[in-house]
């Protein structure tokens, strides 16, 4: 054939454009199938832009629900220089709005970023702001949602929550803690956006943020108020440096109240030194316990029976000598002679040395540090202190006689409160916390609840039973008296430390501290009060910390619901007390033989009739002699 | 299809977002009228005019070049601007080249067989027009017109040897392209991979890619592209597949490659078919012209080949491209119906 040449060549190159043309389908089908999920999230990046919304931070809320920490909704400023066509005008009218710097407010408008958020001045704006920055109608300026950490209890327990920065990330205390808990996953509104950051008409896409997880506390916030409110008392009254209080549940390491002075409110924490923000005292700070410390070289050695607390006794001439030093008792001329009981209620420093003395170094040692003196107690907080002890290896007789009555160490209150829970309720080691359960933020159901932890048991059940007699004793007949509640079973022990300086004491500059608890035979709640360097008042803790810490335990009573108790230990009259007597049963008395046996009480009747219905208080109560005594007639 | 990916851009540019429609509408109207008139002439006057025509173009190729008369669009003078509309010589040259090349292998048949009596004049006159072509530059248009004499001489029955030393020829020529124009060697390096520069050099071939890939098997639908939105540069010109990719999906693309493999086939039948050697040469030029032009621009945006800017026959937007592709029909039905 004449062409065949040709159409050969023709058909050969058909061929070739056939295959050509088969490739490119080949590879359009790899590109729309294959890398189809690769290629569209890439794409979709491109096309989306993102206005996030920040998430609620978790709350707060102490151990009946009560809010100590929320969320108020402020509004902020964003621009998307991208959509806007004035920059200048925009700026303008913006800088006006916020009272800033146009040459400022320029450049966040005509950055070359997809979203710029004008930050700090566009931050929590007020309604009234956002709103005249709402009505302008510029395209590319959007006010978003915030959420601002509010405090409702302002300076309330504000150590404890700590406070938060400016992007809600938590800076200290339990806001620092748990941040990871407290902070949510943040939403956004995605829009497609062209190629020039134009909003396109296009679906938005809305992503919920997610709140972070609500934290229940083991706080009683009435019980904090009340403690806020002797602080600020003692503040009043005796313009002490430093000041502190601290209550427990002795049964499970639950921090029911901590508070200290100087303190800061948490919304406005940027108005106080670092030094005050940033020092939580109960756990911060360290000192030579004093008096309070007895409680643990007394447990030591009822543990050990070296000494018998009925039997035993001592005679203090007012000072005793060891190694060549002499060591004086706080009464000048000394106690005289007195039971080991006795020497607890008068917290008689040589009387303590001698009980050192029958236990030595290495067991009081052992004891001080089970009791976890010279660590961390491990509660849920940020920034807590070790304290110091002696080394064991070097401490002669002089080591072991101060350390016996709570000089020569250093503690933290927290590390002594958890001591002293363990010696009085039977003995269990728990680590202190804050942090009672999580909660999902929504419907408050429990994620996660946190369990109370004993470390170890340091003493028996019984040697338990008898630190808390001694103890109660004190309250009823010795240095502790103006801790006594009537009708309700308290223990407790005074602390006067001397402070140190340089390596020296310093002079008339005390530390003045009162560990109570209640009721006294199954505590339920531990109070522990220190005040630093109070002004104008005799310098014994037993006179500055004891009361204080009565009116924190009576404020408990209602608080916790502590049962009333007659089995207690009747105090121990003065001639300053006035006279407390048994209230007689009344009730089914005619009106005159009441009358007749309250005849050392005030009387006020209600109701008609003859015949005594009821009283109150109740019989067998210990009322001050005066006081009223209601009966219902019928 | 124009003016799904052309409206935001014609909007964005000249406030009408039919601007690209209307223009190309009115070259569609306008090709009609000369496909109708090509289809009817009489093709021996095409024949001997030949010469003529080809010199008509190679002085427009020239006159294109100086500064004044030509005007730079998208970085190449290729275009004599009238009114608001651009007309681009080169797109004749390569019709006049295809006609002239048809004919003087139609009339040196015998001479084909020898290289120096047949081929290298014919190649020499393919070299300047080439030469010219990539002085604007335009490599698209250098390489389509190139690859479609090649072709055609090829068809012709020259011998095989022949087309071995061209290709080693062009592939020192290329090499030679790069060096003297560094801005090719990005393109290939982009074309390789083109996240290695994806706001520079691989920017258009993955900003087509983002509109191929989501496309998906059935696309996004009509008027939905998202890439044309700005992202994808030229979306009515050089990439207007991509969006097609994307509105259609792999069905689209199915149809659009079905649509020029079903044209190419019915031309290269008509060419087969051809009793007259002239005309048999021209069908096949012609028709190979655009089948290997919609090859290029569809191996560019798929990312097959590195970007060589050549427009999609009868889907871009472009004047004189649409005209050439509308005489080119014309004259093969022309053909056909003897």
């Amino acid at each position: 054939m004449f062409f065949s040449t040709i159409h050969e060549r023709i058909r050969f190159i058909f061929l070739i454009s056939i295959i050509i043309l088969i490739a490119i389908i080949i590879k359009v089908f790899y590109i729309q199938v294959f890398a189809y999920d690769k290629l569209s999230s890439l794409a979709e990046n491109l096309w989306s832009r993102e206005l996030p919304i920040k998430a609620d931070r978790g709350l707060i809320v102490d151990r009946n629900g009560e809010i100590l920490a929320t969320n108020v909704t402020t509004v902020s400023l964003v621009v998307v220089p991208g959509q806007i066509d004035d920059a200048k005008a925009v700026a303008q009218d913006l800088s006006a709005i916020l009272g800033t710097d146009y040459q400022d407010m320029l450049k966040h408008v005509t950055k070359s970023t997809s979203i710029e958020r004008v930050h700090p001045e566009g931050r929590g704006l007020s309604f009234d702001i956002a709103q005249k920055i709402d009505e302008l109608g510029y395209d590319g300026v959007y006010l978003l949602k915030e959420s601002k950490r509010y405090y409702p209890y302002e300076d309330v327990l504000s150590h404890v929550l700590g406070y938060v920065g400016i992007d809600n990330q938590g800076l200290s205390g339990i806001e620092l803690y748990y941040d990871e808990y407290l902070t949510g996953a943040d939403g956004a509104i995605k829009y497609f956006s062209d190629g020039k950051g134009n909003k396109l008409e296009l679906t938005e896409i809305y992503e919920a943020p997610t709140s972070g997880i609500t934290l229940k506390l083991t706080i009683d916030i009435n019980l904090q108020l009340a403690i806020e409110n002797e602080l600020d008392n003692a503040l009043d009254r005796y313009n002490p440096e430093r000041g502190l209080i601290v209550a427990m549940d002795p049964d499970t390491g639950e921090v029911l109240a901590m508070a200290s002075r100087p303190n800061f409110n948490s919304n406005h924490y940027q108005d106080y030194k670092t030094e005050v923000i940033n020092r939580n005292l109960p756990i911060w700070m360290t000192y030579e316990p004093g008096s309070t410390f007895k409680i643990i070289t007394l447990s030591a050695a009822l543990e050990e029976k070296t000494i018998n607390l009925f039997e035993d006794t001592f005679t203090d001439g007012g000072a005793i000598e060891v190694d060549g030093a002499v060591i004086h008792c706080w009464k000048s001329g000394g106690h005289g002679v007195q039971t080991m009981l006795e020497v607890v209620e008068n917290s008689c420093n040589p009387g303590f040395v001698r009980i050192g003395q029958t236990l030595g170094v290495d067991k009081l040692m052992s004891y001080i540090e089970a009791y976890g003196f010279g660590a961390k107690t491990g509660i849920d907080l940020n920034g807590e202190a070790t304290g110091i002890l002696f080394d064991k290896e070097k401490m002669g007789p002089v080591e072991l006689a101060t350390t016996s009555f709570g000089q020569g160490i250093s503690v933290t209150p927290i590390g002594q409160i958890r001591a002293v829970s363990a010696a009085i309720n039977g003995g269990y080691l728990y680590t202190p916390y804050i942090v009672d359960s999580y909660l999902e933020s929504e419907t408050n159901s429990l994620i996660k609840k946190v369990h109370s932890q004993s470390t170890a048991q340091v003493i028996s059940e019984e040697t338990s039973s008898l630190v808390r007699y001694a103890l109660e004793s004190v309250v009823a007949n010795g240095s502790g008296k103006n801790a006594y509640i009537e009708n309700y079973r308290v223990g407790g022990k005074t602390g006067t430390a001397q402070k140190v300086e340089n390596g020296k004491y310093l002079d008339g500059n005390y530390i003045l501290s009162f560990m109570g608890f209640m009721p006294a035979n199954d505590p339920e709640i531990i109070v522990y009060v220190a005040i630093d360097n109070p002004k104008g008042v005799t310098q014994y803790g037993g006179v500055v910390s004891a009361p204080i810490a009565r009116n924190v335990l009576l404020s408990a009573i209602d608080i916790l619901n502590i049962k009333p108790s007659d089995d207690g230990m009747p105090k121990e009259y003065t001639w300053l007390d006035k006279k407390y007597s048994i209230l007689p049963n009344v009730v089914g008395m005619s009106k005159k033989e009441a009358t007749k046996a309250l005849k050392n009480f005030k009387i006020e009747y209600s109701g008609v009739g003859d015949t005594v219905l009821y009283m109150s208080p109740k019989a067998g109560y210990y009322v001050k002699e005066g006081e009223s005594i209601m009966l219902l007639l019928g | 299809m124009i003016y799904s990916s052309s409206s935001i851009w014609a909007e964005f540019k000249y406030a009408d977002s039919l601007k690209y429609v209307k223009q190309q509408s009115l070259f569609f109207v306008i090709g009609i009228f000369v496909m109708l008139f090509c289809s009817k002439m009489n093709l021996s006057f095409l024949k001997k005019r030949a010469n003529m025509t080809l010199l008509a173009c190679f002085i427009l190729l020239i006159l294109v070049l100086i500064p004044g008369i030509g005007t730079i669009r998208n970085g190449s003078r290729s275009w004599f601007g009238i009114g608001g509309l651009g007309i681009q010589p080169s797109e004749f040259a390569k019709l006049g080249l295809i006609i002239f090349t048809a004919k003087y292998l139609a009339r040196n048949e015998k001479n084909m067989q020898e290289v120096k009596k047949g081929a290298l004049p014919i190649f020499l006159v393919i070299a300047i027009f080439f030469a010219l072509i990539m002085l604007e530059p335009d490599f698209g248009t250098a390489m389509v017109m190139a690859l479609t004499l090649i072709a055609l001489i090829f068809a012709s029955g020259l011998k095989i040897s022949f087309f071995i030393k061209l290709g080693v020829l062009g592939l020192v020529g290329i090499v030679g392209l790069i060096i003297a124009a560094p801005y090719r060697i990005a393109r290939i390096v982009s074309f390789l991979n083109p996240w290695s520069d994806p706001l520079g050099s691989g920017y258009q071939i993955i900003q087509s890619l983002y509109a191929i890939g989501p496309g998906g098997l059935l696309g996004q639908g009509f008027l939905n592209s998202r890439q044309k939105h700005f992202y994808l540069p030229e979306p009515q010109t050089d990439f207007i597949f991509s969006i097609i990719s994307e509105e259609f999906g792999f069905l689209g693309v199915l149809i659009v490659c079905g649509f020029f493999f079903f044209i190419f086939y019915r031309m290269v039948k008509i060419a087969l078919k051809c009793n007259d050697l002239f005309s048999k040469y021209l069908v096949f030029g012609l028709a190979f012209g655009i089948f290997i032009q919609a090859s290029l621009n569809l191996a560019v945006v798929v990312g097959l080949i590195p970007v060589t800017g050549v427009t999609l026959p009868f889907f871009s937007y472009g004047g004189s491209s649409l005209l050439m592709s509308m005489i080119s029909i014309g004259i093969i039905l022309n053909i056909s119906r003897k």
